[in-house]
């Protein structure tokens, strides 16, 4: 004899089914017992079981499972983005406001001169983006400060021989005399002055102008924007250009350092020479990068090339960087390095240096490294255990006129002209830079539909564009470029939010190897449960339908 | 009555006992308390005396026991602490502390064994009650088992936590709801989980109230419990709130438990899964941790019905295997709890097996646990790999139990088929 139960396991309570099925069919003589039906109390009972573990998973874990792991996707405005990427939402113009400063001449005089002048100027421009727009400066020299103020460049027209140009060396000023019969009568529709201002001021231009059209033209920019006219062999050099300076950032970190090949000198005076030297320009340069400083002294140092001529294939590799403390980038902000080095190695006089090379040597003792820094050669006599401020003049000069090819100021032109040039064309990198990395967002946004965006992405992306606009309306000027640099660091603080990039990829099918293990084996007695449930639940309705059924017909 | 002399003669014989050898290992061992009270089977983040030390002193020095994310247990263990002399000079107060706690808690488990609650409740009878062990063994068991002396020896907080739980279920079964509510409400400010042992107590003392003050309807007597439960956790927290001036104390304690952002390891399943798991899935699979844990509560109580202490005692069980911070000091309770069952004993089917794995598992964890931080000569999955087993030890026992109080309640309906082997059909 045989008999047959299940003890239900709290967890499944699931009963098998065959005791009830067979309970209600008539023993056969001979066939095992069955065990007796079960009662309708232990039936409720299970029912109540099934029915609290249900209750847990549809009233808790359902809406939990809903809360934690639904995707937050903060709205961004893609077409607006993308537009930006495109160049569709801004075009960058940069109206250059130039004073013209004729005290010597009668003011219909000067009119009629600047009215000609800007025929000529228009003449001459064929870039719709830069714009050089003539204005007459006030006569009295009160006001002059103020109007000359945010006027890119004044010109200070001199009555004197002939027709020459100088630049003032100290600010924004363009020196012109002119012979005192080329002043245009007030009916003449042309006028060599004019013209000769007209080429002057052209000419003195032409390398932000080129700057600058490169920039668009390397960017997403539509070609209707785009200037023309700009010649392969010119985008060539400025696209070497470009890459010798370095990437932009706010702030620099300059390390000066003194290695010299032997134990002496083992000091120098380079507080005191930056002051003097660099300061000035460091100042100038402030509206556009901070600059940290550190300096040091490596006493022994080899350099990785010991020949006493260094010809240009050795500079590449003079460097010791195994060997010589030249950190990288630390913290935040790149670093550019000035090293003088003490020694008796001096540097070849290349044949003929070609313009743009890769490491280029405008002195004999100096060699600029694209994206690095500067490399002085200082021959000392060997006795000599300190470098005095005289010494570093000649470097640090060097090291100045580096440091402003560095960062990517135009080669030509006066100082201020050089650094206010350098302000516009930052103001246009960040302001493309900004844009092409909201389009990258967008378009990231748009592949991957399961990545989260925080709301901190929306609100990053929000600043920029607001930043973007004001940029783009004050172009040229000082605010635009404090606002391209919100937007730009804007920018990219919301591309490389954290959160998001930890989710970049997660495809679906990850989700089974996440949920699976787990919650399949939680699940399969939770959902067998249920169902014998209410598939015994639907046999005794219809057992007791048939009894109904045989009762009426009795 | 003679026998009641002799009782409690060998109880208290009993009781100086424990005493003495826990002193004893205080006194002639005294770098083995120091040596327990760090190790990770006995000190959770949640229990640890260290941790407690920390808290103490940032207490007495005026500074929030919970800066520093040191300390994450209840605020009210600091003034009573605080109590005592400086355990560095005198420690023998802590010492008392922690031996009358035990002593408390073994002397509540006898009152529980001695009611004869486990074989015969209001709703059920065992006709195998006879064969039961008395208050004195149960205690006895409880106080020698190396569990509970490590616990105490280690100064583990559970302690108290322990002493609390078996007082509230001393009190359900002589008839005091109002008492058993007010130590469960201890228990859960101490440690939060004792608040899912609630619906079971409930149906205990709902089933044991005296005749003469007995409220009859039965969702009247929950509501009036559960309205004493909250009260006097209110006015714990309360107390908490004047003691550290902020709320912080919540997220610093309960926060900790429900969010698991210790991740030391432990002899629990938690830590493993939550160092691997995806960032993105941590809080909803917190959330699964935590459903599964009460999820056995509704079950349980509905299904042993008629042996609420049965539901108590399965469900310290579970609790010691899947709380986020479990210890030896909760299978220590669970083991105390398992001897009440002595007349089911026979019933169970592997007996030698899970003794044989957890008393593996004991001695394994140790020397696991030592490869992995100390030698270097293996990784955190050695050590997982043996929390594992002792797991898995803990739960054959938690099954065999309820199939043994099942097949107690089973054998009363069909009484012809006492002594049948079982088989599924």
């Amino acid at each position: 004899m045989t008999s047959s139960t299940i003890i239900s396991e709290p967890l499944t309570a699931n009963r098998d089914l065959n005791s009830n099925s067979n309970a209600s069919l008539t023993p056969v003589p001979g066939s095992r017992k069955e065990p007796p039906p079960e009662k309708a109390s232990d039936i409720r009972r299970r029912s109540f079981i099934i029915l609290s573990f249900w209750l847990i998973v549809l009233f808790l874990g359902l809406p939990i499972w809903w809360k934690t792991t639904t995707i937050y996707r903060a709205n961004l405005p893609l077409q607006e983005m993308l537009d930006w990427a495109d160049g569709k939402a801004c075009r960058p113009v940069f109206p250059l406001r130039i004073a013209i400063e004729a005290n010597s001449l009668h003011e219909q005089e000067a009119h009629n001169l600047l009215r000609l002048t800007q025929h000529a100027l228009d003449d001459l421009n064929d870039f719709s983006g830069h714009h050089l727009r003539l204005q007459l400066s006030p006569p009295s020299t009160e006001k002059k400060q103020d109007s000359s103020h945010d006027a890119a460049l004044t010109i200070r027209l001199v009555p004197g021989e002939s027709s020459t140009s100088t630049l003032d060396p100290y600010a924004p000023v363009l020196n012109i005399t002119y012979p005192p019969n080329s002043i245009p009568s007030p009916t003449s529709s042309s006028s060599s002055l004019a013209t000769y201002v007209a080429s002057q001021l052209r000419s003195t231009f032409a390398e932000e102008q080129a700057i600058i059209s490169y920039l668009l033209s390397a960017n997403f920019i539509p070609s209707e924007h785009r200037p023309q006219g700009l010649a392969p062999e010119a985008a060539d050099s400025l696209a070497k250009r470009t890459t010798r300076s370095l990437k932009y950032a706010p702030t620099y970190h300059l390390t000066f350092s003194l290695f010299t090949s032997g134990p002496l000198p083992s000091s120098w005076d380079i507080e005191a020479a930056i002051d003097e030297y660099m300061k000035p320009v460091l100042d100038l340069l402030s509206p556009i990068h901070n600059f940290t400083i550190d300096t040091q002294v490596q006493l022994y140092a080899t350099p990785g090339v010991q020949n006493q001529v260094l010809s240009k294939e050795d500079l590449s590799s003079f460097i010791n960087a195994a060997e010589w403390p030249l950190s990288p980038s630390i913290g935040g902000a790149p670093t550019i390095n000035f090293v003088v080095f003490v020694g008796d190695q001096t540097i070849m006089a290349p044949p003929q240096a070609p313009e743009g090379s890769d490491v280029e040597a405008p002195t004999f003792q100096s060699f600029l490294i694209p994206q690095w820094g500067t490399v002085y050669l200082v021959s000392l006599p060997h006795d000599v255990p300190h470098v005095s401020v005289e010494t570093l003049k000649q470097p640090l000069l060097t090291f100045t006129s580096h440091l402003l090819s560095l960062t990517g100021a135009p080669q030509s032109g006066s100082l201020p002209l050089r650094l206010s040039t350098l302000a516009r064309i930052r103001s246009a990198d960040l302001l493309l830079r900004a844009s092409s990395t909201l389009g990258s967002l967008a378009r990231l946004a748009l592949a991957l539909p399961s990545i989260a965006i925080p709301s901190s992405v929306a609100d990053g992306v929000s600043k920029t564009m607001s930043h973007l606009r004001l940029a783009c309306e004050t172009l040229g000027g000082s605010e635009g470029l404090a606002h391209a640099r919100i937007a730009e660091a804007e920018a990219e603080r919301a591309f490389f939010e954290k959160s998001m990039v930890g989710q970049l990829y997660f495809p679906d099918e990850h989700k089974i190897a996440v949920y699976l293990p787990l919650l399949g084996p939680v699940a399969v007695p939770l959902v067998i449960g249920l169902l014998n449930e209410i598939k015994a639940w639907r046999k005794r309705r219809r057992e007791r339908a048939e009894k109904g059924a045989q009762k009426k017909a009795e | 009555m003679v026998g009641g002399k002799v009782n409690s003669g060998r109880m208290t014989a009993l009781l100086v006992g424990a005493v003495v050898l826990r002193l004893a290992i205080f006194y002639l061992l005294p770098g083995l308390s120091d040596l327990l009270a760090g190790r990770v089977e006995i000190s959770t983040p949640v229990t640890s005396f260290k941790r407690l030390q920390e808290g103490l002193f940032l207490y007495q020095h005026n500074v929030s026991p919970y800066d520093g994310g040191v300390y994450h247990q209840a605020p009210l263990l600091l003034p009573l602490f605080s109590l005592f002399p400086n355990f560095k000079s005198f420690p023998l107060g802590t010492y008392q502390l922690y031996i009358v706690a035990d002593l408390l808690s073994a002397r509540a488990l006898q009152l529980i064994a001695d009611s004869g609650e486990a074989g015969s409740s209001a709703l059920f009878t065992s006709p195998r009650r006879e064969k039961r062990w008395t208050g004195l063994i149960v205690a006895a068991v409880f106080l020698f088992n190396p569990f509970t002396i490590a616990t105490c020896i280690g100064r583990s907080t559970s302690v108290f936590t322990t002493c609390a739980i078996l007082h509230a279920i001393a009190k359900a079964v002589s008839g005091a709801p109002f008492s058993a509510m007010v130590a469960l409400s201890f228990a859960a400010y101490l440690s939060m989980y004792p608040l899912l042992l609630l619906p079971p107590l409930l149906l205990l003392c709902y089933d044991r109230q005296h005749p003469s003050c007995a409220i009859k309807s039965a969702g009247k007597f929950a509501i009036t419990n559960i309205l004493v439960v909250a009260g006097v956790l209110a006015a714990l927290f309360q107390m908490s709130y004047f003691m550290t001036g902020s709320w912080e104390f919540l997220s610093s304690t309960y926060g900790i438990q429900l969010t698991l952002t210790d991740l030391t390891p432990n002899v629990g399943l938690w830590w493993y899964f939550f160092i691997e798991m995806f960032d993105s899935f941590r809080s909803f699979f917190l959330a699964v941790f935590w459903l599964h844990l009460s999820c056995y509560v509704g079950g349980l109580s509905i299904r042993i019905r008629r042996q609420p202490l049965a539901v108590l005692t399965l469900l310290l069980g579970i609790f010691a295997i899947f709380k986020p911070y479990p210890s030896i000091s909760d299978t220590s309770l669970f083991l105390a709890l398992v001897p009440l069952y002595r007349h089911v004993f026979p019933l169970m089917r592997y007996t030698f097996v899970e003794a044989s794995v957890i008393l593996y598992a004991t001695f394994l964890g140790p020397s696991f646990y030592y490869l992995w931080i100390y030698a270097g000569s293996g990784n955190a999955n050695f050590f997982y790999a043996i929390t594992l087993v002792w797991n898995l030890g803990l739960s054959l026992l938690v099954c065999d139990l309820t199939f043994a109080v099942l097949r107690d309640e089973w054998e009363v309906e069909r009484p012809e088929m006492v002594g049948k082997e079982i088989r599924q059909i």
